[in-house]
């Protein structure tokens, strides 16, 4: 029942796999969010640079198309310039500003093999020396390795505050022609090249690229807005606050987009890309691996927990019902459970602690044996063991034995003189069984014979040794006793029954039967009970046989008792034996009914054969 | 063995089924220690009641005891191999038997 007890509390307790499922799937899912929001913010990241690389490649190469464009029409116009002076006897200025009206240009100098002005269409820049400036001394290359040069659209060495583009061609005869633009001729030079040029031009998917001149119009759009202000775009540019070649966010056409300029030979080139695009590809990059990433977590946790299930929780299983084999009283179990360190420890950790125990067990049984064997020892040699006991005395002839069961028991029987000519005879029975049974039946003993030898009648001796031995009788024993004092010159026997079984009698030559009287209460049972004195009347050759229930209750395998039928008959076959015979004869004829089947009662008897009166024994004698 | 026990209020009732002997008694003896406080009528049933020993008698005896202090006690439905015991025990004259 407590082990159904235990067995119900365990049922309601969490098992260890439900606990490590639990926390397997809370770190999992952990996990998966920790790598998915890393991922997701590595791949904005991503998404981000990608979206900057791409509008910066988009911005250097629509900006290389313009610059290639107006390098190559302004090397034009100075092949041109330089082949018409190859062809004139002198260079002058006036020459040159000649030829500045003949193509439309705003500024030519010749600068002669030393890298000096010597004719311009500035008067200005006369004798100025071209290594006196950085942007001026760029074109010096022509006076050494180069035939042409062409330079971006810049402010001029000379005077900062004027923005050119030049382009150069060395002469034949030493030294080289410069070809400048003004902004105005440079962009009506330029306008009708970059005029569209982006209009189907794709940043990514829907991106595009649009170019404003210095004065924020639209030159080519997508949408086709060119001639318009950029307003219309919703893109505002404020120089001074944004970065060039730097990522900002507007609203382009009404979508939020990742914007990027750049400013080139006076144009403002700028990339679009809508956001969402980046985002898009940070969607699908982030939900491919999530997939992914369900995939590899849902496979990890389903090994982890087999592996875990089939590595630990069954062994325990193992282990378990080894232990409760081992709790169920089957010390000799082992536990084997071999497969890891950790249960190879565990099962010899707990082998061992079974073997400690089983030592102990084994020793603790070992001394409770020796010490039942001597309570029995001294329990045994507190009766009168030696037959025949009185051999100077021939009025009777007494045996008495105790076959005690595997326990100390609670049996006993007694006889002795009170007087010359008085036996004291009786056998009682303690209720229960070990020690506590035997300690009581010593006392039991010792007070009924020091109440029978003080001269009581026999009625007194019980009344006096019940309220005696009711003190203090905390565990509620008690004593069935029979007791008769028998006066050996008129062979009467006054006895009183203390709730024990009726004796048999055997009168003369005729057979046993039962002597039935009115039992008086147990002895111990409850105090002031007062006994009954009953009288019987022996004759020579009569037989008094007492027992204790260990005969009549004795069980056979298919539990049936003994009884007092069969006591009765095994009696009668051996009415004529003597005393010492009968004793023997009831014992066979009890192990022969119960055939081995275990005991748990002690066996004790006693019998009596009255041999005659005093003045008979001197008849006999004589 | 068995114990059916049925409470009525102050009243208790132990049915007995069986061998009540010195395998049992405790049983019966932890059973009666559980619940005999506030008993004011006790009784045993010994209807299905096939065996009892002394150790059995011993249970009954300390109830009895106890059944002598807070109330009255009662045996009842007591078959002859029973009866017998309580008689040849002098247990008759102590307990009341119905």
């Amino acid at each position: 029942m407590i082990k159904d007890k235990i067995m119900k509390k365990n049922r309601k307790k969490r098992k260890i796999s439900q606990s490590f499922q639990r926390w397997l799937l809370v770190l999992v899912v952990i996990a998966f969010l920790a790598t998915t929001a890393f991922l997701w913010l590595l791949q904005t990241k991503l998404a981000d640079n990608n979206a900057i690389s791409l509008l910066r490649l988009n911005i250097s190469d629509v900006r290389e198309d313009i610059t290639d464009a107006s390098d190559e029409n302004l090397l034009k116009l100075t092949h041109q310039v330089a082949d018409d002076l190859n062809g004139a006897d002198s260079i002058s200025s006036e020459l040159l500003s000649a030829l500045a009206e003949k193509y439309d240009v705003t500024e030519i100098n010749y600068i002669d093999p030393d890298g000096v002005i010597r004719a311009s269409t500035y008067p200005d820049f006369l004798d100025y020396r071209m290594d006196s400036g950085k942007q001026s001394a760029e074109f010096l290359v022509l006076l050494s390795d180069k035939e042409e040069y062409v330079q971006s659209y810049r402010p001029v060495s000379y005077d900062n505050s004027i923005s050119r583009k030049y382009g150069g061609v060395s002469l034949e005869n030493g030294g080289f022609v410069q070809v400048g633009y003004g902004a105005e001729r440079f962009q009506r030079d330029i306008d009708e090249f970059v005029v569209g040029v982006t209009r189907n031009r794709h940043v990514g998917e829907g991106g595009s690229i649009i170019i404003v001149d210095e004065n924020w119009n639209i030159v080519s759009d997508r949408q086709g807005n060119e001639g318009k202000n950029l307003d219309v775009t919703g893109i505002w540019i404020d120089k001074e606050s944004t970065p060039a070649n730097e990522r900002f966010i507007c609203e382009v056409y009404g979508e939020a987009s990742y914007c990027m300029y750049q400013t080139s030979e006076g144009y403002t080139i700028v990339a679009v890309m809508p956001q969402r695009e980046a985002a898009l590809s940070r969607n699908v990059a982030v939900g491919v691996t999530t997939a992914m990433q369900i995939v590899i977590f849902t496979a990890l946790f389903i090994l982890i927990f087999f592996l875990v299930n089939r590595l630990v929780v069954k062994n325990i299983y193992k282990i378990n019902s080894s232990l409760s084999s081992i709790t169920d009283g089957n010390l000799d179990t082992v536990v084997d459970v071999r497969s890891h360190a950790e249960f190879d420890d565990l099962s010899n950790d707990i082998n061992s602690t079974v073997d400690t125990l089983k030592r102990y067990i084994s020793d603790a049984a070992a001394r409770i044996d020796a010490e039942l064997a001597f309570a029995k020892a001294i329990q045994h040699s507190a009766l009168p063991s030696v037959f025949p006991p009185y051999p100077n005395r021939h009025e009777f002839e007494i045996n008495a034995v105790m076959h005690t069961a595997k326990e100390v028991g609670g049996d006993f029987y007694d006889f002795y003189f009170v007087d010359d000519d008085t036996l004291a005879f009786l056998v009682a029975d303690v209720s229960g069984k070990g020690i506590p049974a035997a300690m009581f039946m010593m006392t039991s003993k010792t007070l009924l014979k020091s109440y029978a030898e003080s001269g009581m009648s026999i009625e007194e001796i019980f009344t006096v040794a019940n309220d005696k031995l009711c003190e203090g009788n905390d565990a509620g024993m008690f004593v069935t006793a029979w007791m008769g004092l028998l006066d050996l010159k008129t062979g009467k026997v006054t006895y009183a029954n203390a709730g024990h079984n009726p004796p048999l009698v055997k009168h003369g030559d005729g057979s046993f039967s039962y002597l039935r009287s009115r039992p008086g209460f147990v002895l111990a049972g409850m105090e002031g009970i007062r006994y009954r004195k009953n009288e019987l009347q022996l004759e020579k050759g009569d037989v008094i046989y007492l027992y204790t229930d260990g005969v009549t209750e004795a069980t056979d395998l298919n539990n049936s008792l003994y009884g007092e039928e069969r006591l009765l008959e095994v009696l009668n076959k051996n009415a004529d034996a003597d005393t010492s015979a009968v004793c023997e004869a009831v014992k066979s004829d009890v192990d022969a009914f119960v055939l081995g089947a275990p005991q748990f009662d002690d066996i004790t008897m006693l019998c009596l054969r009255f041999n005659g009166k005093n003045n008979d024994r001197e008849e006999v004698s004589e | 063995m068995n114990i059916e026990k049925i409470t009525n209020e102050t009243e208790l009732t132990l049915r007995i089924e069986g061998r009540l002997d010195t395998t049992t008694a405790p049983q019966l003896e932890a059973e009666l220690k559980r619940s005999i406080e506030g008993v004011e009528y006790l009784v045993f049933d010994f209807l299905n009641l096939e065996y009892l020993s002394s150790a059995g008698l011993r249970v009954i005896l300390a109830a009895q005891k106890v059944m002598n202090k807070q109330g009255r006690m009662t045996v009842r439905n007591v078959n002859d191999t029973i009866m017998e015991i309580f008689e040849v025990t002098g247990f008759s004259d102590i307990l009341t038997i119905e």
